[in-house]
């Protein structure tokens, strides 16, 4: 299964290093579940119209280490939502890699993605290529490749549809 | 050219002859640990079962699960998920720690911390096993695949050394030293690496000083951390050890992405201003700023030599009316020791409030803060809203800061108490 090409407009730029993610929809709301009244806080503090002018296939770029400190679910699923089909960045936190990698949601590691792209630039993000377009530049930037075992949970849509789709391997 | 310890654990629990940095490969880890919680166990649990199709581990003996947060409950549904871990151990036959501490310093006190082993846990904080020569890495969701797979995926991970040189001032603990680290390597510089320590300053800490250290690894963004077992650290996990396995090292010339040397004699007490474990500063610079607790426990801190350094400030003293003082022994064994010595008495005399063993001070559950107010803390981390509301603030630092600002309201300087 190949993953599908991400094309979309950069809905958001985190300008700042060691981005905490909890701040997307605010720390005393992490422990709401529900989806839409999630989506409803996403993003307010930046931009208090994000969730109008978002669209589906939009993309979120970050810079260094996105993800620091001590990154929960609940904002990435409430950007989900909103239809944000992926998050470049200039490099990420281990952690807060591996638990949306785990969720199937596309994380792209392209060093210089912060100089390459204005807000609303239309983007896209090649697989086979390994690189970011910039549509609306007419430019391309290569992104780090994807690990194997991340590559094919993304392809599987997430971890427990990676795992069973492995199945023989599951010998306990 | 040598091998590092990392890629030795790893080459062995993948059952190759070698494996470099950058590989990818499947390992076995030799431990698959986790503490119950809310939407991690308690999921793997049901999927084992309902997706999965395994109604019980083929090698029981390779899990340990302990039971540290929500200790004690306060809600029927609290207990009804100690309950299912119970039932689900029971099941396995798969080891339980209830109430024996935190789990990540009991896992060292069972023996799970056999060096040269590979283990891992959702976890990140888990990295404390470091300092036995045991390579253990915090997975998040992942952990699922070692609950429903012999091995996980797993690519080989470049390692930073960290030299240690010297010993440490009165008043500087192993704390300072993390916290020196991600000031001068940053916060990202282990990023998906492994963070390994060395050279002669290591022999000045304590063994619960480097558990100190490992535990925090994450916070530059490593995997985890790690330290070639030898003397007193060896001798520990060894005469504990739950499997026989040859101890590893780094070799002489590994390869490492980055060395750096660090002095310890040059270092003072530090303090991690909110809210972000990136934000190291120097003491000095905070003192008198009022503080409204003190929170001393955690995986991180509330060992032996930090009981005793704030008993030894606060003896014949006592805690600022108002100022509330919470000390948290790691772990029951810890608790028992500090017991024997005198420590807890001298604490309790001086007004602290003393609590048996449990996580749940470090995230809020308990002695929860409210808006404007200020604790001082060896916990794990001080983003906003960890330990109560978003508007309070956390000022991580050593245990004998958190002592002698119990005594004076507001943050101060140990080194004027010892």
């Amino acid at each position: 299964m190949a993953l599908k090409n991400l094309r979309g407009r950069v809905a958001f730029i985190f300008e700042d290093d060691d981005f905490d993610v909890d701040q997307i929809v605010g720390v005393k709301n992490i422990k709401i579940q529900d989806l839409d009244e999630l989506a409803g806080l996403a993003m307010t503090t930046y931009d208090p119209e994000f969730g109008s002018k978002v669209q589906p296939g939009d993309l979120i770029v970050g810079g260094h280490n996105f993800g620091f400190g001590h990154p929960h679910y609940p904002p990435m699923k409430a950007l989900r939502h909103l239809g944000i089909t992926g998050v470049v960045a200039e490099s990420f936190s281990p952690g807060y890699w591996r638990g949306e990698i785990s969720m199937g949601f596309p994380q792209i590691s392209c060093p210089g993605i912060r100089a390459f792209v204005d807000r609303w630039d239309e983007i896209e993000v090649d697989w086979e290529a390994g690189i970011v377009r910039n549509i609306s530049r007419g430019t391309d930037i290569a992104f780090e490749p994807l690990a194997l075992a991340d590559r094919a949970m993304l392809e599987a849509g997430g971890l427990l549809e990676y795992l069973k789709a492995n199945t023989e391997e599951n010998t306990q | 050219m040598g091998y590092t310890i990392t890629e030795k654990i790893l080459a062995r629990a993948a059952g190759q002859e070698s494996v470099r940095a950058g590989d990818e490969i499947m390992a076995k880890p030799d431990f698959v640990l986790a503490y119950d919680f809310p939407g991690y166990t308690d999921v793997y649990f049901k999927q084992m079962k309902e997706e999965f199709g395994i109604e019980k581990v083929a090698e029981p003996e390779r899990f340990g699960i302990f039971i540290d947060h929500m200790v004690p409950v306060a809600s029927p549904k609290e207990e009804e998920l100690h309950k299912g871990t119970r039932a689900w151990c029971a099941e396995n036959d798969v080891p339980l720690y209830e109430r024996k501490g935190i789990g990540h310093q009991v896992a060292a006190e069972v023996g799970y911390a056999t060096p040269g082993a590979f283990v891992v846990h959702f976890d990140g904080h888990i990295s404390q096993l470091g300092t036995f020569g045991t390579l253990a890495i915090g997975l998040r969701r992942n952990v699922l695949e070692a609950f429903v797979r012999e091995k996980v995926s797993i690519k080989v991970p470049e390692t930073v050394r960290v030299n240690l040189h010297g010993n440490l001032k009165p008043g500087v603990m192993a704390r300072d030293v993390f916290h020196h680290i991600v000031r001068v390597l940053g916060p990202s510089s282990c990023r998906f690496q492994v963070l390994e320590i060395g050279g002669d300053g290591l022999e000045d800490l304590s063994i619960e000083g480097i558990q100190s250290i490992t535990c925090l690894a994450m916070f530059t963004g490593a995997l985890t951390a790690i330290v070639n077992p030898a003397n007193e650290r060896l001798e520990y996990a060894r005469s504990r050890a739950r499997k026989e396995l040859e101890p590893v090292s780094s070799d002489p010339d590994a390869t490492y992405s980055a060395v750096h040397d660090i002095a310890l004699d040059d270092l003072e007490p530090l303090v991690v201003i909110p809210p972000t474990p990136a934000n190291s500063r120097n003491l000095s610079e905070y003192v008198g700023l009022d503080v409204h607790s003190g929170y001393l426990g955690s995986c991180a801190s509330g060992r032996l030599e930090d009981i005793e350094v704030a008993a030894r400030i606060l003896e014949g003293r006592q805690v600022k009316s108002g100022f509330m003082l919470h000390v948290i022994p790691t772990s029951h064994e810890i608790m028992a020791e500090a017991g024997r010595r005198g420590y807890l008495s001298t604490l309790a005399e001086a007004g602290a409030y003393l609590s048996t063993s449990s996580c749940d001070f470090c995230y809020g559950r308990i002695a929860t803060m409210t808006e404007g107010q200020r604790a001082v803390s060896t916990g794990t981390l001080n983003v906003k809203g960890r330990m109560g509301s978003p508007d309070s603030e956390i000022y991580l630092c050593n245990a004998a800061t958190v002592a002698a600002s119990a005594i004076e309201g507001c943050i101060a300087d140990p080194r004027a108490y010892l």
